[in-house]
């Protein structure tokens, strides 16, 4: 065989490799991707499913004068902001100060681990009963200790509750990331700060921190786009309560197709939801050219 | 500060974290031993009389809430996904590494999957399984966890089979292996370390998926994440706490007891994914 049918077989090879991946892919989300953008521009219900009329802007249109629209649109970026920053703040915290007990029994970080293995929904439910007016642990304690209990799911309230639930399950992870990149740092490093005669802070400061850069960074973005699509712990905790003040993005378009039953409209936000996620996907590509 | 000081401190802080983070599990743990009495006339973490009363119950209310259909959907449907993902991304994954195919365009683009909300899919993805009558069916949502999980498997695999030595692949081509053979007899026994990882991480989020669930399923299919929370709705009024607890305990057991035993797996995988992604 010569040099040229040998790569021309290891292509088609390849080809096989990867078909049905792409295939399936295809399928699963090249269609609905298409459909998604046929439906935004049509007048389309549940009767007229299979002949959408194409209309125009008119859902995008629709989804941009929503007031609701864009009090999710903030909710989510408010929430995923505020909770990757506090993970993210929190982990390196921990990561740093934890780092002596870690690196002498890894096993503890089973135990820092635990947290991410529990369904976020079931997380949600189970702050049901935590935070329960009558039956709740919080409650209980805090009128105890302090002769009175915040109402956790009121107007104002809703918000930091939903902030603190997602902060606490998903800050290990912050922190497992974080303290694989603090190990990673070279002994040889270290000891040379050492030799400079830098002190545990001066070396934090200026060696630890900066070569955790990219980790850091990493690490927040993966979090802020978890969190910014928040749907499972919210929907199972207050729903869309406290007066709409918990409805993440994700929300406005479950709501919208299921509740409402405007295809259109949910489609056209889930649209507009796809085109934030690309910004943000460009950001982080730019990042990580940097 | 002296040493043992700032150790204590240390322990301090670590013993803490636990507790706050591992919260909601702990108590609602504490909550599955108490009596229905119990929990009204105190909502403190100390149990008077330890009772298993609770679990007992659930299993006595099959007819309205049957939990062992929930946890059995959410066994085939979490199998059944992982395996999907990790048959379509293993091979393709080492027609990339080592082909070259695809690496330019597929990698990116399954990669940064994880990205986008999949949410963004769901609607039409509803409407394409009413007409194909994959709604509410184990298989139908089976093959969305497999979206799911693809993006994780294609870049742990990617990495991992860069990683393999040439020479082992080159010889079992000169015994005249063809690729399939290759990749079922060779590649995929160097890689059982990297294949048990993604498999321990895509069953957890196959198990703890719930957007999907509750979008694609009714009863039929309907998964332990989604089925725990019908408890509340099959209770009527008076919801009854204990066994409720009760419920979210046994949902939230296989994948809590899996990341206890396979946390290494599980913390290399997720940094690694990280990392790479």
């Amino acid at each position: 065989m010569t040099r040229s049918a040998f790569q021309r077989s290891q292509r088609r090879e390849g080809f096989a490799l990867i078909a049905p991946l792409t295939g399936f892919l295809l399928v699963l989300l090249g269609f609905p991707l298409l459909l998604d953008l046929v439906y935004s521009i049509s007048k389309v219900g549940f009767e007229t499913i299979r002949a959408p009329e194409i209309t125009g802007l008119g859902n995008y249109a629709k989804a941009l004068a929503d007031r609701e629209f864009w009090s999710a649109a903030w909710f989510s970026l408010r929430f995923g902001l505020l909770v990757s920053g506090i993970e993210l703040t929190v982990g390196l915290a921990l990561a740093i100060f934890l780092e002596p007990l870690l690196a002498k029994r890894p096993w503890l970080m089973a135990f820092l681990m635990l947290p991410m293995m529990v369904a976020p929904a079931l997380v949600g439910l189970m702050y049901r009963l935590i935070l329960h007016e009558f039956v709740g642990v919080a409650p209980y304690y805090l009128s105890l200790w302090f002769g009175d209990s915040p109402a956790f799911f009121s107007n104002d309230n809703a918000f930091k509750t939903l902030v603190a639930v997602e902060s606490l399950q998903w800050t290990p992870f912050a922190l497992l990331i974080l303290h694989a990149a603090h190990s990673a740092i070279p002994l040889e490093v270290r000891e040379a700060a050492a030799l400079d005669g830098a002190g545990e802070w001066k070396r934090l400061a200026y060696v630890d921190l900066p070569l955790m850069g990219p980790a850091i960074a990493v690490t927040f973005f993966i979090r802020f786009i978890d969190s910014f699509r928040v749907f499972d712990n919210v929907y199972t905790l207050v729903g869309a309560g406290a007066g709409g003040a918990t409805t993440s993005m994700s929300i406005y378009i479950y709501q919208a197709f299921f509740k409402v039953g405007d295809i259109g409209l949910a489609v056209a936000a889930s649209m507009l939801l796809l085109a934030g996620s690309f910004v943000v996907l460009y950001a982080l590509n730019w990042a990580a050219r940097r | 500060m002296s040493r043992r000081l700032v150790d204590g401190l240390r322990w301090a802080v670590f013993i803490l974290s636990v507790l706050a983070m591992n919260f909601p599990v702990i108590s609602t743990f504490v909550t599955s031993l108490k009596s229905e009495a119990e929990i009204s006339a105190s909502p403190s973490l100390w149990v008077e009389r330890p009772t298993w009363e609770n679990y007992r119950a659930i299993f006595a209310m099959q007819d309205r809430f049957d939990i062992l259909h929930f946890l059995a959907n959410s066994l085939i449907e979490s199998l059944l996904g992982s395996v999907f993902a990790i048959g379509l991304a293993f091979p393709a994954a080492y027609a990339m590494a080592r082909n070259g195919v695809g690496r330019k365009w597929l990698a990116p683009l399954v990669v940064n999957l994880r990205a986008v909300p999949l949410i963004i899919f769901a609607i039409p993805i509803y409407l394409m399984y009413q007409r194909l009558q994959l709604l509410d069916t184990r298989l139908g949502l089976a093959l969305i966890l497999c979206v799911v999980n693809v993006p994780l498997a294609l870049v742990l695999f990617l990495t991992a089979i860069a990683e393999l030595p040439l020479e082992i692949e080159d010889a079992a081509r000169v015994d005249g292996a063809t690729t399939l053979r290759l990749l079922v007899h060779v590649v995929a026994p160097m890689s059982l370390n990297i294949v048990a990882a993604a498999s321990v991480l895509a069953f957890i989020y196959s198990w703890n998926e719930f957007l999907f669930g509750l979008m694609l399923t009714t009863s039929r299919a309907t998964p332990v994440s989604v089925g725990a929370s019908f408890f509340f709705a099959a209770s009527g009024g008076g919801v009854r706490w204990g066994v409720a607890a009760a419920v979210m305990i046994l949902a939230t057991l296989p994948p809590l007891l899996l990341g206890l035993f396979a946390y290494r797996l599980i913390g290399k995988s997720m940094t690694a994914g990280a990392v790479k992604g």
